[in-house]
């Protein structure tokens, strides 16, 4: 265990501290925009399509970053106060940097009105856009600033734990393989970390590829790119930084639920082989979002439903039964944090399953594109990742004892729980009546039931967000109470653990 | 050929299964909350629930294969579907759909400016159509609804890439074309019509 001085926990817990916030404020801001766009979707207000295509393009973007940007700090918290020194020096480098991007991309939509999609599948941004140039530029290097941010942030966290523990193999379990016996004991999370973020470094390569090449189109138009090649690159880096953030996710809950169910969690034959299969999961699986250009390889095809099939199986039969074994007849009470985490798990095992029978391709020719994918992301994305992050911050604020007996986060954690799986259900009923995704409101179909169905969808949406809101300033009240004090659970957690 | 008469029945299908597998993981949350109380030494939970994660893994696995030996013989590429009774030719520009009887003859850019290409076409009912589809500007998707608003099939068009969908009408009636890849500001009114006689 790595022994830190008071004077490093105070600096690291000061540095969670201003992820935590940052967290509990952009978050509910994004959920508005949300809210926003399902109510023009079910007609209550009228944005206009030019802003509604604003805000869905900053809400996507918005949240894929900071459910990212929050998962990997939590990750590097865990990491650099138990595992490894981290230089938080780098930290706030990063986190700067991703100010900056923010800011950016926020100027180029709210100010510039770009509305391209989180994904701004090319040539979209260059093709009769109603938003200025300007706004396509900042946006594109407000991009690049956040990638390079984040691979910053993850290379030194690479580079430290693989000298820690003795090279890229050893953090990927490859010594838990052989007969010898292993010296060093490699913690889960560890590893988890690593075979988050090496994907996620190529994954980043491929944002950078595409984003330079955006922006040489963007300072000389008359060039041009492969198309197929495009889509395969923006739906690499996107699926990637999606995916990594449930799996950085999964790294603290692998280390911090043994700490309520007193069981260990040890690495073994079983977990690193199931580890390094999603890792080759995490890369292959993308290539579902091409289902429908049938001009991809026949090969990509097969292997994307392939991956996304087999991803099922280390997720559930380890992962999941491993969260099983940790909590079946384990004598736990269940405070606010492991409440967070199995229902947590739970929002993932159900998105999962949905996004697996959307991940077939004769059937993926009926949802594709239609409601059912954002249902499948936000049960994983609402329903899993954020649980996750709210169980850390309870881990974070509150002292094992103030877990127990705070009512107050318990009742705004069922009321988000209960508002999130409403809201999320509103998307797989409009998937399975064909309603299409990406539409600023249904008024332009000339098919009635298929507007009147998605417009109402759209309302019932609307009115589980508000609850969802109100869960989640329950939950944020009551986590700032405990972490705005000035003796915080903090300082003990790290010197108990 | 890919050809699914009930397309409602795999949506429905689609449904029930997710609500199955949904409700299976709440009872074993449920289970897993309410016997949480009883402590047993891990030695022995780890026993039973590695017997069962045993289970579980050959019945995943069986059924995995077995998803994969019924679905991957039903897709909709060019290679599993059989000849054509009917080509028609689509383009799709922003905000439009222009289609046309037969194969392409001229570019994209040449048969947007075609005055026969137009947004609704009339098609026969019970035959093979091979749609031909292709963008002159950014991606659409080319989705086709049937009559009581079912999306029925769909393919992305891609500029300077011709997918080639194949598809057959049941019944006579109203099909709308509806596009569904996020294409700019009136993507949401992006309509075409094919009447089936």
């Amino acid at each position: 265990m790595l022994q830190l001085s008071p004077s490093e926990i105070k600096k690291n817990r000061t540095f969670i501290k201003v992820w935590t916030i940052t967290f509990l404020v952009v978050f509910p801001l994004l959920i508005v925009l949300g809210l926003l766009m399902r109510m023009n979707q079910g007609e209550q207000i009228n944005l206009g399509m030019d802003k509604f295509y604003v805000l869905m393009t900053l809400h996507g973007l918005g949240m894929a970053g900071l459910l990212f940007s929050t998962s990997f700090a939590a990750l590097w918290y865990l990491l650099g106060t138990r595992h490894v020194k981290l230089n938080l020096g780098i930290g706030y480098f990063v986190y700067f940097m991703i100010l900056i991007g923010v800011i950016g991309l926020t100027y180029s939509t709210l100010l510039g009105k770009f509305g391209a999609g989180w994904y701004l599948l090319y040539p979209l941004p260059f093709k009769n856009a109603i938003w200025p140039a300007w706004s396509t530029g900042l946006s594109i290097v407000s991009l690049i600033i956040l990638g390079v941010a984040w691979l910053i942030g993850i290379l030194h966290v690479l580079y430290t734990l693989a000298k820690e523990y003795g090279g890229l193999t050893n953090l990927l379990g490859w010594q838990y393989l052989g007969k010898k016996q292993v010296k060093r004991e490699l913690p889960p999370v560890v590893m988890i970390s690593a075979i988050s973020l090496i994907p996620g470094v190529i994954a980043y390569l491929a944002g950078a590829v595409f984003l330079v090449m955006f922006l040489m189109q963007y300072f000389e138009p008359t060039l041009t790119f492969n198309m197929l090649l495009m889509k395969n690159l923006i739906f690499f880096f996107g699926h990637t930084l999606v995916n990594i953030t449930l799996y950085c996710c999964l790294g603290w809950v692998y280390a911090l639920l043994p700490e309520y169910t007193g069981r260990k969690w040890e690495t073994n034959k079983i977990l690193v082989y199931a580890w390094n299969a999603t890792f080759f999961f995490i890369i292959f699986a993308y290539f579902h979002h091409l289902y429908m250009d049938f001009a991809q390889p026949l090969g990509l095809q097969y292997a994307g439903q392939l991956a996304s099939y087999f991803s099922a199986v280390p997720a559930t039969a380890v992962s999941m039964f491993g969260v099983i074994t940790q909590v079946y007849h384990s004598k736990m009470k269940w405070s606010i944090v492991p409440l967070s985490f199995l229902i947590g798990v739970a929002g993932w095992a159900i998105g999962g399953f949905a996004a697996v029978i959307d991940a077939t391709i004769s059937v993926n020719t009926i949802f594709h594109n239609t409601m059912w994918v954002p249902g499948h992301f936000h049960t994983y994305m609402l329903g899993g990742v954020v649980l996750f992050i709210f169980g850390f911050f309870f881990y974070l604020s509150h002292t094992k004892e103030e877990q127990e007996k705070d009512i107050m986060g318990k009742a705004g954690f069922w009321l988000f729980v209960l508002a999130a799986h409403s809201f999320i259900a509103t998307f797989y009923t409009g998937g399975v009546n064909s309603i299409p995704r990406r539409y600023a409101d249904y008024k332009g179909i000339p098919i009635e039931s298929t507007h009147l169905i998605g417009a109402f969808l759209a309302r019932i949406a609307a009115i589980c967000i508000i609850f969802v809101i109100i869960g989640f300033l329950i939950m944020t009240v009551s986590i700032l109470i405990k972490l705005t004090r000035k003796k915080t659970a903090v300082m003990e957690h790290v010197q108990n653990s | 050929m890919f050809q699914i008469d009930s397309l409602l029945t795999i949506q429905s299908t689609a449904a029930i299964i997710s609500f199955l597998g949904g409700v299976l993981v709440v009872l074993v949350v449920l289970f897993l909350m309410t016997t949480s109380h009883i402590e047993e030494d891990k030695t022995s939970v780890k026993h039973k629930v590695y017997k069962l994660r045993g289970r579980y893994f050959f019945v995943l696995v069986l059924c995995a294969v077995a998803c994969l030996f019924i679905t991957l013989r039903l897709l909709p590429y060019s290679k599993f579907q059989g000849e054509p009774e009917q080509t028609v030719s689509i383009v799709g520009i922003q905000w439009d759909w222009k289609m046309k009887s037969g194969a392409f003859d001229k570019s994209a850019e040449e048969f947007v400016k075609d005055t026969a290409a137009k947004k609704e076409i009339t098609l026969p009912a019970n035959k093979k159509i091979r749609f031909i589809v292709t963008s002159n500007d950014v991606n659409h998707d080319f989705a086709i609804y049937n009559t009581k608003g079912v999306l029925v099939a769909q393919t992305q068009a891609m500029p300077t890439y011709k997918n080639e969908l194949e598809y057959e009408f049941s019944e006579a009636g109203d099909y709308h074309i509806l596009c569904l890849e996020y294409c700019g500001l009136m993507h949401s009114i992006m309509i075409g019509t094919i009447h089936v006689n």
